[in-house]
This record gives structure tokens, C-alpha cells and sequence, in this order.
């Protein structure tokens, strides 16, 4: 084979955008091209945020995506009350890192069970699995309704987190309703020991590509919000400089920017997390990363679902762990922020499940925001996308055509990339018309 | 599980910063603002995508409203129920993160647990770009949009249309 052309057409993607092609174009077998565009950064996510006031910036962020609103309203919520200096509670940072916990099962489920699964079993997607495995869709649904439920419970509703506000809480759980949801995160650890043994089977492809991994950290906890932002190459910075980590830059062939800090490319996500905090998981999470065989460094790229899988198992004991903790000091009333007519620059970030985010306002002393940045994880992953690419088409060019494409979108799929999370779109054919 | 007194759920969905995706959201806004019967609930659904599956079960009648492209004018609705479409779309690159109403459907058949009646309001869309507005041609249509659900629904609650500034009638038409 002298040249291979592959063009993956991603149709969800180019029915919303017209982008999401993965083009490998090998000439006498040497690489000459390997390019990929699947996610627009939310492009206007300073217009729609100049001149608003800042109590509305996490309610309007927190639509950006589907999937991790909890996420973004995180982010923006540090972002804001590091701009204006707000601290908060222990009470409400339980509740943040339960209801954070939340939406990361819930995605990682998603991922695993209806994307990474299928793949691997060879069925193509999970409307297949249903027919041949419902047992096992079944069980995915049912994981994704208590997840779900979680965040609704500290959220206040299944889909948008409306009673997160800044400094705190609009609307609380009472303890014997956290002590319900932890009685039915208890007997999920049934669902949970299936999980891992359904991916212990999974024939995960041979593919190692050192990088650099960049994740929240801190000393004493598996970081998922705050922290400072730790590299895999030993740099540390503190979330003000978060811009000496992912330098964007424009590349030809992409509308979206590249990151890039101390090598050519860096990965962000569940196994970036792995990599910088393994030390801080859940034991029962280490004893899964065991049975895996993973310890840090873990440099294959599609590890990042088994990485995922981990922090499932570490999401359920922490959060169970989380109400013990808010039972043992009870639910409390507290009083709101109040604006305090002096405005500032805050920069948020959280480990969302597809990576780390950041969020940067500058407010000023009437409370309006006026100016706004976001950094989405999977923009961050793009130059280390493409990276693995080049590095694993030359391994596989023995292999049809069919074979390479299938590599090629499971290796993206790894990333767990939020394709256009925002946007989906019916398209209906009506029959007999 | 907690919504299983409700025998009619009424799920909008999309996402409002994504231009027309928004109607759907938009039309449940609506519609929470009037006095609807004990029976009927009305939940924004965002993009959640699969999730419609847990909050579709154990209801008899679900009514959903999205964007969709359904072969109509920019801005026009059709009503539709899941026999009587066929959604398009390879399943070879079914995706959880645009999971939208088309997926969700599906797997709910495959698994069995579509609800006795299931009822689509699809808006044919002018742009789903990043935009916190509707366009004017959607914008137009939501009044008839949510009286028409409000019937689908068997409210008498006798929606006065009067006070929105546009009605298109072509839709009442087309249904």
C-alpha cells in the first residue's frame, strides 16, 4: 500500500458543522498529512458574557455543554468569586465536590459504557449491544439515572445546576435525603464490580506514546476543583498562570487553537488526572488500576477509558465518604453573598471528566462582567490528538483500510472528546410522504 | 422514579446558546408559565441526550419538542410520532455527546422502554450556530408551537395567543 487516504465523516458532526474529519494521507509510506478538526470552542463565550452581571455568568456558561454543565457553572463560580474575593463555606465545598462527583460518574458512563464498550466488542455502537447485551445497556442506564439523581438532589434539577450561586447554595438537601442517596451509592458497588470486570475483557490496543499530562493537584485529595496545575514534567503553576500552560496558538489547517507547554503536544483528562494524582485515589480505585495493571506513568493514550473506569469506582467512595461527612455536621442555612461594590479578575479552573478547564473574568465595581475567557479541555488535547496519530498510523499501515479508520476513531474516542457537545439535532424522513 | 405520579411528561429540548436548538427549551419555559392539570409535568431537558431515557420511564405519554430537520419551511413545526418516522443517521457513529432525541429513541426501542405513546414536535430551524437568540422565523412560531402541544396535552386551559406579537398560521396547516 503506497497511499492511504482516509476520510472519516463523522455524520453528527457535519450535519451541526460542516467540521470533524480525520484525514491520514500516507505517499510511499511516510506520513504526509494527518489532520483532524472535531470541536469549535464556544466562539462567542466573551460576547455572550460582556456587560451581564455576574451572578447570571454560571446559569449562562453552564449551557455551553450538555454534558458538563456542573462543570462549567464550577469553574465559573471560582472564577467569579476569586474576582471578588468571596469565600466560601465547608458546607458548600462538600456539596460542590459531591455534586461534581455526580456529573463525573455520569459522563464517565456514558463514555464507557456507550461508546468505549461497543467499540471494543466490535457491535459498532450501542444500539446493537441493546439487542445482544441489554443487560448490560440496562445497567448503564441505571448507573447514569443514580448519577443523575446526585446531582439533582445537590443541584436542585436533573439537567442545569440552578441552586449553585456564588458563595454558595439557593436551595440544600436535607441530611436524610444525602443519607438515602448514599444508602443507594452503597448498593451500586454491585454495578460497579461489573463494570470492572466487563473492561478487564476488553482487548485494549497496544499503543505507547510518552507526552506530558497536565491536571489539577493537590496534597491531601484527588483534585477535581482548584488546586494548582501540575505537569507530568514536573512544572507547577498556580491557576493564575494558567496561560504558561496551554500558550494557543493558530495552526493552518484548523480553526480551532492548539496547546502546547513543554513538548510538542500535552493530554488532559482522566488519565492526565491518573498520572498527576494517583497517590490521592481511593484505595478501592487503586485496587482497580491494579487489577488493570496501570500505574503512573500510563503513556496509552486508550488507557484514558480504564483511567475513567478508575475514577468511577473512586467518584462512588468518595461521594459516599462526602455524606458521611455532611451528615456527621448537619445541613445548615447560610446567609448569600452580598456584592460588595468592588469588582476584580478571578481565574476558575476544574478537572472536568474530559479535563481541565479554566475560566477567567474581570468584573467590575458595578458587577458586570467585562471581559471573559474559556479554555475547554478537549481543545487543550487537539495537538496531542494529532500527535498520536502520526505516531500510531506508521504502526498500522499493514492493516485495510477499514481497520485504520476504526484505530483512528477509537483512538479519538479515548479522549472523550466533547464534539460539539452543545448542539444535537434530529433528522426525520417521514415515511410514505 | 419521584415523577412517576405524572402520567403526561413534556420534555423540551436543546441547548439555547446554539441558536434555533433552543426552541425547545424555550417552548417549556413557556409552557411552565401556564396553569397545567396535576397530571402534566413539563421538564427543560437540555442536551442531555440518553438521559430522556430515565426521565421518559414509567410515564404513559410523552411529549417531546426539539429541533429537527423535518422537511418543512425554516421556522414551521411537524407533528409526529415515533412510528411514523425514520430517523436518519449511521448507528456506526452513534454518539453520547450529541446523543440527541434521534439516539435516545432508538435505544429506547431496542431496550423496550419507549412509553405507550410518544409524541414529536419537530422545528424545522433557520441556524444552530453559537447564538443566545432564536432566529425571527422560530421566534414567530413558538406561540402556535406551545398552543398546539398545550392541545396535544388536553389542556382546556385556553391559551390566549393574542398577547404574543406573531402567530403563523401556515402551521396550523401543516399538522
Amino acid at each position: 500500500m503506497t497511499k492511504v487516504d482516509v476520510n472519516v465523516n463523522v455524520h453528527h458532526l457535519t450535519r451541526v458543522e460542516g467540521h470533524g474529519n480525520i484525514v491520514v494521507d500516507v505517499k510511499n509510506g511516510e506520513l504526509v498529512r494527518c489532520e483532524l478538526q472535531i470541536v469549535e470552542a464556544p466562539r462567542f463565550f466573551e460576547a455572550m458574557l460582556r456587560g451581564r452581571p455576574y451572578m447570571e455568568a454560571s446559569h449562562i456558561t453552564s449551557r455551553i455543554c450538555g454534558i458538563c454543565a456542573t462543570g462549567h457553572a464550577t469553574a465559573s463560580l471560582r472564577a467569579t468569586e476569586t474576582a471578588l474575593g468571596v469565600e466560601i463555606s465547608e458546607q458548600t465545598e462538600l456539596l460542590r465536590k459531591l455534586l461534581f462527583h455526580g456529573e463525573t460518574l455520569d459522563s464517565h458512563i456514558l463514555h464507557v459504557y456507550m461508546l468505549v464498550a461497543p467499540d471494543f466488542l466490535g457491535v459498532g455502537s450501542v444500539l446493537p449491544l441493546a439487542a445482544s447485551h441489554p443487560e448490560v445497556v440496562k445497567r448503564a442506564l441505571r448507573m447514569k439515572k443514580l448519577a443523575g439523581d446526585l446531582c439533582a438532589l445537590v443541584s436542585g434539577r436533573h439537567t442545569h445546576p440552578i441552586a449553585m450561586t456564588v458563595g454558595g447554595f439557593t436551595h440544600l438537601p436535607t441530611v436524610k435525603e444525602l443519607l438515602a442517596m448514599k444508602e443507594r451509592l452503597v448498593a451500586a458497588r454491585k454495578d460497579l464490580d461489573e463494570t470492572i470486570a466487563l473492561l478487564k475483557t476488553l482487548p485494549w490496543p497496544q499503543f505507547e506514546r510518552e507526552t506530558e499530562y497536565v491536571s489539577l493537584k493537590k496534597e491531601d485529595e484527588y483534585a477535581y476543583i482548584d488546586g494548582v496545575i501540575a505537569t507530568t514534567d514536573g512544572f507547577t503553576y498556580s491557576l493564575p498562570d494558567y496561560r504558561k500552560v496551554t500558550n494557543e496558538t493558530l495552526v493552518p489547517h484548523s480553526t480551532a487553537k492548539h496547546c502546547k507547554h513543554n513538548r510538542e503536544s500535552y493530554m488532559v483528562g482522566a488519565l492526565a488526572r491518573f498520572n498527576n494524582n494517583y497517590r490521592q485515589l481511593h484505595p478501592k480505585a487503586k485496587a482497580v488500576a491494579e487489577e488493570f495493571g496501570m500505574q503512573p506513568i500510563v503513556t496509552n493514550t486508550f488507557l484514558n477509558s480504564a483511567a475513567q473506569a478508575i475514577e468511577i469506582v473512586h467518584c462512588v467512595e468518595d461521594s459516599i465518604q462526602l455524606i458521611d461527612q455532611l451528615a456527621g455536621r448537619g445541613i445548615e442555612e447560610e446567609p448569600l453573598y452580598q456584592f460588595q461594590g468592588k469588582g476584580g479578575e478571578g481565574v476558575g479552573s476544574c478537572d472536568v471528566p474530559r479535563g481541565i478547564l479554566f475560566h477567567n473574568y474581570v468584573i467590575d465595581d458595578d458587577g458586570l462582567i467585562e471581559e471573559a475567557n474559556c479554555i475547554i479541555p478537549t481543545g487543550q488535547n487537539y495537538a496531542n490528538m494529532e500527535a498520536d496519530m502520526r505516531a500510531l498510523v506508521p504502526q498500522i499501515l499493514d492493516q485495510p483500510q477499514e481497520k485504520i479508520t476504526h484505530m483512528m476513531e477509537m483512538l479519538i474516542r479515548a479522549y472523550d472528546p466533547c464534539i460539539s457537545c452543545s448542539t444535537h439535532f434530529l433528522e426525520v424522513e417521514f415515511i410514505g410522504n | 422514579m419521584e415523577h412517576t405520579s405524572f402520567d403526561t411528561l413534556i420534555i423540551g429540548l436543546g441547548n439555547p446558546l446554539r441558536g434555533d436548538d433552543g426552541v425547545g427549551v424555550r417552548a417549556v419555559q413557556m409552557l411552565a408559565e401556564q396553569t397545567l392539570p396535576a397530571s402534566v409535568e413539563v421538564i427543560d431537558g437540555g442536551t442531555r441526550g440518553l438521559d430522556i431515557i430515565n426521565l421518559m420511564t414509567g410515564r404513559r405519554r410523552v411529549i417531546l419538542i426539539d429541533a429537527a430537520d423535518v422537511g418543512r419551511p425554516p421556522g414551521q413545526f411537524a407533528r409526529f410520532t415515533v412510528d411514523e418516522a425514520r430517523f436518519l443517521g449511521s448507528d456506526q457513529h452513534f454518539s453520547v455527546h450529541t446523543a440527541g432525541l434521534r439516539d435516545a429513541l432508538l435505544l429506547a426501542q431496542a431496550l423496550d422502554m419507549l412509553p405507550s405513546e410518544v409524541i414529536i414536535f419537530g422545528v424545522q430551524p433557520v441556524h444552530l450556530e453559537w447564538d443566545n437568540a432564536l432566529s425571527a422565523k422560530v421566534e414567530a412560531t413558538l406561540p402556535n408551537l406551545v398552543e398546539a402541544v398545550l392541545a396535544e396535552a388536553a389542556i382546556s386551559i385556553g391559551v390566549n395567543t393574542s398577547l404574543w406579537h406573531t402567530t403563523n398560521n401556515e402551521n396550523k396547516d401543516e399538522r
